[in-house]
């Protein structure tokens, strides 16, 4: 399926169903980018939460590209259980709300990351973007 | 604030965690995160946007938040975190970062933090509330 250009996307949009990918090689990569000095004092094959949000957005931005200059306005996230490396999750995703204001787009979307029909993150991401970026 | 053994008290500071952000590292998150936004990674682009420079990914600056939560709480924090913050400014490579946390209420297994994060300039980057489950 051709990628979405994220702008375009109206309110309710579902995006398709996607695995995260959750190998040890992506998750040394990430846990050194951003220095977590906290995460290899649990276990050794337990991943930094953030690094299953990031994984989700990564996947969002992989099915619908961001216009240049895009910002991250806030995020919620909620973790039902640790994650550990090397597991195969299935991410949902939907548009839950767009709004526009001072020129400005205001978007909220909604993930879900699962095992089977067990839900081990949900999340809300708000990113605003010019509006006309569509 | 100590382990995830001990049963925080409102008002209790969290343990901090402090890092200095760099283009280099911006470039390895970009990498991991697939995020390759020109106002991330490249110095021209940036130059001519109302940043006049590149800026750090939100979700690196919240990545440092959520270490520290992880060191204040454990896998409490991983299997039954949440969080809800407003990203109020960026951060810039060179910032020295500071997460920080305090306590805000305790009701049975169920602790409510506030959390921040701030630039040497004592910019407040990001804040807003984090939870945890300690049963």
């Amino acid at each position: 399926m051709p990628p979405a250009y994220l702008p375009s996307l109206p309110k309710g949009h579902e995006f398709p169903s996607t695995t995260l990918a959750l190998t040890p090689e992506w998750v040394a990569r990430y846990t050194a980018a951003v220095e977590d000095e906290a995460i290899g004092k649990l276990g050794s094959d337990l991943i930094p939460p953030m690094a299953l949000a990031t994984q989700a957005i990564r996947a969002l931005i992989e099915a619908s590209p961001l216009p240049e200059g895009t910002l991250h306005a806030g995020q919620e996230l909620a973790f039902k259980r640790a994650v550990r490396t090397g597991e195969a999750l299935t991410l949902k995703a939907r548009v839950a709300s767009r709004g526009e204001r001072a020129g400005w787009v205001l978007m909220s979307v909604d993930f879900e990351a699962l095992t089977g029909e067990e839900c081990v993150m949900t999340a809300r991401g708000t990113i605003s973007f010019p509006a006309g970026s569509d | 604030m100590a382990s995830q053994r001990t049963v925080p008290a409102a008002g209790d500071i969290l343990p901090t965690a402090v890092k200095l952000v760099t283009q280099e590292q911006l470039q390895r998150y970009a990498e991991a995160s697939g995020d390759h936004n020109p106002l991330h990674l490249d110095p021209d682009f940036a130059a001519k946007t109302e940043f006049g420079g590149t800026i750090a990914h939100g979700m690196l600056v919240l990545a440092f938040a959520s270490e520290m939560l992880t060191a204040a709480f454990g896998r409490a924090w991983l299997e039954s975190g949440r969080l809800k913050i407003r990203f109020r400014a960026p951060a810039r490579p060179g910032n020295r970062i500071v997460a920080s946390g305090r306590v805000l209420k305790v009701e049975g297994p169920y602790v409510t933090c506030e959390i921040e994060c701030r630039n040497g300039e004592d910019e407040v980057l990001l804040s807003g509330e984090a939870g945890v489950n300690l049963s």
